[in-house]
């Protein structure tokens, strides 16, 4: 073998003063990119850490979390007054301290994600173009007012007092939503609430398939992230757009193929131990008397907020 | 000799939170065969990362050549161009490594992107594959090769690029036995022209073939002893304390018995 290692291979490569200088790398967009797909692991290890933790909400039964989940935001969404959204806020801002989670986490993205689908997207509606009403916040004042086709411009656009109270309460049943899912999923493991599901009557074969997906995100970000740093140690140099695009296009590829080979071995593994086409889940232990306890506790909470 | 490569306790976390190395210290001498041994999930791939430059410790510094590695300095062009051809890195995955359509374009991407000439990098490529014994395959594209195939491709890739330092994860897994002694000639032969060799296994065997020195980590991610490696692989006590090697039981004609498993080691077969 010795004698077969190339000439090349045998002289230095290496310079014997480092060579610094011709300015700083950016950053692509595929390492930022590939930096926010590697969130997507670390989210899952927050999760499936904060609903190991000790606290209040965690130790409920998964099922009467769910149930919890799905009544209040049904009535979030139809309870037409302030009062009992802003109540619905305080408990689920309670019921997240009793449960030990990080706040600022939490809040960082239901604030966010609020103020995204829920102010900015109301945002119109508090005008009076859109939601008639007492001015409260004149903005502009035209000359005269105006007839566009079916639309009409009054001559003092501004705020209204029903428009804002709509953008308000839009805004916060999309944060109580928020925050009662965030709630759930902080404090509950993924498949607790998908064997939760169950109680909903979801078929299994539907909650096996979100399993599944749920279980292959997180192979197809290591995967990811390996074929990023990879690339990384052999390039010397800062990537163009257009090489970067074409090193995505190649991986998409790569990764299709390999999804679909893992995709028949699943199956081959999963038939292999004895599937068949009815799918059967382990089913939940019987609920304790705490849990029994909590859920009279939500229901009667439930019926205080609808009856406020 | 002189410090190639200097760990001065070095942390990594994954998450912020799992613990992959706690305050790993060490130094790699240029043109040594070091080995890093472990258990799995001891930590030896990230070890590598962070030689390499890929991802930069929660604490502690790395230094290469007595420049340290972080962040800052691998964002400066010059030093990014010239530490990523010192140092090349094979992946335990070879598919992650190979992104190019056909074998000769993977060859051929280093010496490209070092500016090289188009002449000069057809020549290495094709001495790298006369090397590796690939010349045959250089049109096809990677996703059509075997595992041994792709390993070699993985490696040329690499060696294309002249490194000072080659870093191997688990260089030796999913080969066959022929592949096997193939790579452990190149790399011996490739010590032996000069090349610093690290590579992370678990597989002793290998660590008694190719390496000078060992650096054994435990599973609870720390170095646990550093030395040459014949006292490494005469030391049972520690290599049964980092699961390097256990106790088992098998048969031999009529004769059941048990004794500690890791081949190079001898074992009296008891009447």
């Amino acid at each position: 073998m010795a004698n077969k290692i190339p000439l090349f291979l045998l002289i230095p490569s290496s310079k014997e003063t480092t060579p610094r200088g011709s300015g700083k790398m950016r950053l692509s967009f595929l390492e930022k990119g590939i930096h926010h797909f590697a969130r997507v692991v670390k989210e899952g290890y927050i999760q499936w850490e904060c609903s190991s933790r000790n606290g209040f909400f965690q130790k409920i039964d998964a099922r009467v979390k769910i149930l919890f989940l799905l009544s209040f935001i049904l009535m979030v969404s139809l309870k037409k007054d302030m009062v009992s959204e802003v109540g619905i806020s305080i408990l689920v801002f309670m019921l997240a301290l009793l449960s030990r989670l990080n706040l600022l986490q939490v809040y960082k993205k239901v604030l966010l994600l609020g103020f995204l689908f829920g102010f900015l997207v109301a945002l119109p509606s508090a005008f009076n173009v859109i939601t008639s009403g007492e001015i409260i916040l004149p903005i502009v004042n035209l000359s005269r007012p105006y007839q566009l086709w079916i639309y009409h411009l009054p001559q003092e656009i501004g705020i209204t007092r029903q428009g804002a109270y709509g953008v308000a309460m839009l805004t916060l049943r999309v944060m109580n939503s928020l925050s009662l899912s965030l709630l759930i999923l902080y404090t509950t493991p993924f498949h607790e609430i998908i064997r939760a599901l169950k109680v909903l009557k979801i078929p299994n074969s539907f909650l096996m398939v979100i399993m599944l997906c749920y279980r292959y995100l997180f192979i197809l970000a290591k995967t990811v992230g390996e074929m990023h740093l990879a690339k990384k140690s052999r390039v010397m140099r800062e990537i163009t757009s257009t090489e970067a695009r074409g090193w995505v296009v190649g991986r998409v590829a790569f990764m299709f193929r390999k999804t679909r080979l893992r995709c028949e071995e699943v199956f081959k593994a999963m038939l292999a131990r004895g599937f068949s086409d009815s799918l059967q889940f382990y089913g939940f232990p019987a609920m304790q008397k705490a849990d029994w306890a909590v859920a009279s506790l939500f229901f009667c909470l439930g019926i205080f907020f609808l009856w406020i | 000799m002189v410090d190639l490569i200097r760990l001065e306790n070095v942390s990594y976390r994954y998450y912020d939170h799992i613990h992959a190395l706690c305050e790993v210290s060490l130094e790699i001498a240029m043109g040594e065969n070091f080995a890093i041994v472990g258990a799995n999930g001891s930590g030896k791939s990230t070890l590598l990362q962070i030689m390499a430059g890929l991802i930069y410790p929660a604490e502690g510094r790395v230094l290469f050549q007595d420049i340290e590695l972080s962040e800052r300095a691998l964002r400066d062009k010059g030093f990014t161009r010239w530490f990523r051809q010192c140092m090349g890195y094979v992946f335990q995955d070879s598919d992650v490594q190979l992104f190019c359509p056909t074998v000769l374009d993977e060859i051929l991407y280093g010496p490209l992107q070092l500016e090289t000439g188009e002449q000069e990098a057809l020549k290495r490529a094709y001495e790298v594959m006369e090397m590796l014994q690939i010349e045959h395959l250089k049109d096809r594209p990677p996703s059509m090769l075997s595992e041994g195939e792709k390993k070699r491709v993985a490696i040329g890739s690499v060696l294309s690029m002249n490194p000072e330092v080659l870093l191997l994860d688990e260089p030796t897994n999913d080969l066959d036995p022929r592949t096997q002694v193939f790579l452990v000639e190149l790399l011996l032969a490739l010590n032996e022209a000069g090349k610093t060799i690290v590579f992370a296994t678990h597989d002793l065997e290998l660590v008694s073939e190719l390496a000078d020195r060992v650096a054994v980590l435990s599973e609870n991610h720390r170095i646990v002893r550093i030395d040459n490696t014949e006292n490494i692989l005469s030391d049972q006590d520690l290599l049964l304390e980092v699961n390097l090697i256990h106790e088992h039981v098998h048969r031999h004609g009529k004769i059941v018995h048990r004794h500690l498993h890791f081949h190079p080691l001898p074992h009296k077969h008891e009447d």
